[in-house]
Order: structure tokens, then C-alpha cells, then sequence
């Protein structure tokens, strides 16, 4: 059994939270959460997890984006993977600009709605191993 | 010069992409002031700023700047790779990107050129915005309320748009990129833009007469301006501090303790300050606080004219917000001119 990992997930969408919170828990994830992008850097800094799961468009449509400059301003987060998971380009169709444009220092941009098996796929691959029944998820799909 | 337009409502993401430029820096608040800072959020971002407390200078002549590592084991490693570090500064004012051309000329195109500085210049994308000036501003009277170089892109309020202002290949990048989120200007936009220029300098309300300043400068160096401005100053540098074209520094050689190694440390000095014209054997050519003052004016509006062919106050009114003794250069200007009751000048004894 591999070390257990924690996946931070800094989203306003309370039921996107629960959802996902269910499945990484589920796979032998620690979670924890944060609801806008001020706590969320706050909790980041303090538990130092092993994965970021981050939304864009929270109180503010760009929110995401800023805590993702401050996430790699911070020496302590400046490696963890972070994981952007957003509908910003189905909620902002002037917004055309690739994620893999070079722009986004992030690791991987995911759009909502999210694929769970692609979801623990990704966790698993950025943590290095991830939960404890990751790689059943992985032989599940 | 390539020249678009982009919504207001799209700042925002224009902003967020500029990542990929660097490391982003834009006018936030900051105590009672303002000072350009990482965002944490776009709403932190003040696109109606008056000025920063410190200018662009920060950014190109650090306050403190480690230059080259000596050990005598490993000899000299120079830290210039730290002076290439990619930053975006967003949000400028003309008067600030002026005032970096001017610093370009000292360190980038004058005779001595400086790798550090040059190296921080090249890695600055500059993004310039318009400003509507307060009652310290006077930029007008100095020509330094426009600026056709020294951008990479320049925005310009035209109510519900800005207009985009390409001035660089760099400028042009970022346009590539960010493209999507711009589109042509139309002659309409160009008529407002004009007539919000016009609006803006029909805007300033502090204003400096420059006509012949140098030569009365010249017959004016024992005015008793100086002594007045002496007894007031209290040689405290913040003038110099805040000022975005001031450029003295002072050079040390911190040598760690127990070692012989150690780094050569340049920071910024003053010529406000007592040790500026300190030298061996306990000379000061100007100890007198008089004197000090006097040689920063002469040396922003006379020293530098004869430079560089203008001189090298951009009329932020920095040096105005931040004197304790409430030193004012505009009225200062007009003393030496006569132009302000009670002050007008005479020769006298030299400070």
C-alpha cells in the first residue's frame, strides 16, 4: 500500500466539492477543501498537499488564474502539481486561448464536467502513486 | 505602430494570460498609496491610480542588488541570471516609462553600460496605461506625458475600451497570443481617443514653466533660494528615494563572517544625504545641506539638460507627496524664477 496523498480542492461549487471529495476519499485520498481562492492558498501553504485540484471562476470570473500565480510564487508550493478543472471556456467563449499555450502554470487542465476515471487517472500519475485503491480505479476503466 | 482595441471587461483575462510573459507586477493598493505588487485578484488591481509610492526604478535598479559572488576558492560567479528574471510590469504610467528611458540612456545607451541594468530592462515587458492627474502631477510641463517608446503596449481609456498600443515585437507576442480578445479600432475610436488626449492635458492643474530654467539656473547659483531650501530640508533622501530617475548607488563588499567570501552589494544612495560627497581624509564637498539640495536640482534640470537634452524630472509630484518638510519643485522653480511672492531671487552670499 503506497503513502496515503492529499488532494486539495479549492472550488466554490459546494456539490462539485462533495462529488469529488466522495470519489478521491474513496480511492485512499486524504481531501481537504477550501471554498474561495483566498482560504484555499491559506489551506495550500499550511498542509503542503501533494496535489492541487483548482477552479477559475469563483467570486471573481478569473479568480483561479491569480491563486495560481501566488501558488507558484510560494517556494513551498512552486512543484506541487496543480490540476485545473473549469467550464471557463464553455462559460467564456471570448476566452480562446489555448491552456497549453505556454500561459498557464499549471499541470493539466481538465474541463468541467470532469471525467472521474480520467480525474484518478491524472491524481494518481501527479502524486506519484496516489490512494490507497488508486490503481484499481486505473484497472477499472 | 500597430494600433487595436480591447473591452474593459476583458482586462481581466488579458491579464491572466500575461503569465507567460513573466512574473506579473500592477498598481494595488498599499496603505494609504498604491504600489505595483503581484495581484492576489483582479478587483486588487487599481487601473485609476494616482502613482505608486515607489516608481518602475525598483524593477530595473533594485533597492538592493547582490551583482558578483567572490571566494577565493572559486574566484568571481556574477549573478547576472538573477537580473534575467522574465517580469510584466502592468499599468504604467507615461511619466514612469519615460522616466525609464531615461534611465536607459544613463545605463543602456550611454558610454558605461550597465549589464545588470540592461539585463532587467530586456527582461521587463512593459504594459503602459493612461492616468487622469491629480493636483501633484506635472508631467505636461516636463513632456513626459506621452510616450511613444520604451512600451511594449500602451492602453488608452476610451470609456468602455482601451486602446491598444503596439510598440514592440515583444508587444506583438503578447498581442498573439491575446489576440482573441481584441479587435480593430474604428475611426470613431480614434476621434475619442484624440479627444480624451486633449481632455487629459487640459487636466493638469500643476504646471512648471521650463522656458530658459537651465540659464536661470545658471545666474541663479547663489540665489538664497538655496539657504531657505537648506533650512527646510532634512536631508532625509526620500526625494531621491521615491524620484523614478534618480539613479546614485553605493557599492559594498559584504565578506561573510569566518570566510573570505562574501558579495559585491550595490544599493541605492542619495546626494540628500551627509556622506554622499564624503571622501577620503574627511572632505565633503558639500556638507552644507544647501549645497546638497542645490546640486539635486541642478542636476535634474540643468546637469542633465546638458547631458542628455532634457531634463531628467518627468514630473511624477513623487518628490512632492513625500517631503516631511513640504519641499514643493513646482514652487521651488518659480522662486528661482521670481514668480512667487516673497522669493524672489537675489545673490547673496553662496551656501
Amino acid at each position: 500500500m503506497s503513502e496515503q496523498k492529499t488532494v486539495l480542492i479549492i472550488d466554490d461549487d459546494r456539490d462539485f466539492v462533495a462529488a469529488i471529495e466522495t470519489l478521491l476519499t474513496h480511492y485512499g485520498y486524504r481531501v481537504a477543501t477550501a471554498a474561495d481562492g483566498r482560504a484555499g492558498l491559506q489551506e495550500a501553504k499550511r498542509l503542503l498537499p501533494d496535489l492541487i485540484l483548482l477552479d477559475i471562476i469563483m467570486s471573481e470570473r478569473t479568480e483561479g488564474f491569480f491563486v495560481l500565480q501566488e501558488i507558484r510564487r510560494t517556494a513551498a508550493l512552486s512543484n506541487t502539481p496543480v490540476i485545473v478543472v473549469s467550464s471557463i471556456y464553455s462559460d467564456q467563449p471570448i476566452f480562446r486561448i489555448s491552456p497549453e499555450a505556454g500561459w498557464l502554470p499549471a499541470n493539466l487542465f481538465l474541463p468541467k464536467p470532469v471525467e472521474p476515471a480520467r480525474l484518478l487517472e491524472e491524481a494518481r500519475r501527479l502524486t506519484g502513486g496516489g490512494g490507497s485503491q488508486a490503481t484499481v480505479a486505473g484497472g477499472e476503466r | 505602430m500597430k494600433i487595436l482595441k480591447m473591452p474593459k471587461d476583458n482586462l481581466d483575462l488579458f491579464v491572466s494570460v500575461l503569465p507567460a510573459f513573466g512574473q506579473v507586477y500592477a498598481p494595488v493598493r498599499r496603505g494609504s498609496g498604491y504600489a505595483f505588487a503581484p495581484p492576489a485578484r483582479w478587483s486588487e488591481v487599481c487601473m485609476d491610480y494616482t502613482r505608486t509610492h515607489l516608481p518602475p526604478k525598483k524593477f530595473v535598479l533594485p533597492p538592493r542588488e547582490p551583482t558578483f559572488r567572490f571566494d577565493p576558492g572559486q574566484g568571481f560567479q556574477d549573478l547576472l541570471a538573477e537580473a534575467s528574471t522574465p517580469t510584466v510590469l502592468f499599468g504604467v504610467h507615461a511619466y514612469d516609462i519615460y522616466g525609464l528611458n531615461i534611465l536607459d540612456r544613463v545605463f543602456a545607451q550611454g558610454p558605461y553600460k550597465d549589464p545588470y541594468y540592461i539585463a532587467r530592462r530586456q527582461s521587463t515587458a512593459v504594459i503602459g496605461a493612461d492616468f487622469r492627474p491629480d493636483e501633484l502631477h506635472f508631467a505636461l510641463s516636463m513632456n513626459a506625458d506621452f510616450v511613444d517608446s520604451g512600451f511594449d503596449l500602451f492602453l488608452s481609456d476610451l470609456g468602455d475600451d482601451y486602446l491598444v498600443l503596439v510598440g514592440t515585437s515583444r508587444g506583438d507576442d503578447i498581442v498573439l497570443l491575446s489576440g482573441c480578445l481584441m479587435e480593430e479600432p474604428s475611426v470613431a475610436d480614434i476621434a475619442e481617443y484624440k479627444r480624451r488626449s486633449n481632455l487629459r492635458r487640459a487636466g493638469y492643474r500643476n504646471r512648471v514653466k521650463l522656458e530658459d530654467l537651465p540659464e536661470i539656473l545658471e545666474m541663479e547659483y547663489h540665489s538664497r533660494v538655496w539657504n531657505e531650501m537648506g533650512d527646510r530640508c532634512l536631508s532625509c533622501g526620500s526625494c531621491s528615494t521615491v524620484c523614478p530617475t534618480c539613479y546614485c548607488f553605493d557599492v559594498s563588499d559584504e565578506v561573510e563572517l569566518g570566510s573570505r567570501a562574501g558579495q559585491r552589494v550595490r544599493s541605492w544612495d542619495s546626494c540628500l544625504f551627509k556622506t554622499h560627497a564624503l571622501v577620503a581624509g574627511g572632505e565633503n564637498f558639500r556638507a552644507a545641506r544647501s549645497s546638497r539640495i542645490k546640486f539635486r536640482f541642478y542636476h535634474k534640470q540643468r546637469g542633465f539638460v546638458a547631458e542628455y537634452g532634457r531634463p531628467s524630472c518627468v514630473g511624477c509630484g513623487r518628490c512632492i507627496e513625500v517631503c516631511p518638510a513640504e519641499i514643493n519643485i513646482a514652487t521651488v522653480i518659480d522662486s528661482i524664477r521670481g514668480e512667487r511672492d516673497g522669493s524672489a531671487s537675489s545673490s547673496s552670499a553662496s551656501a
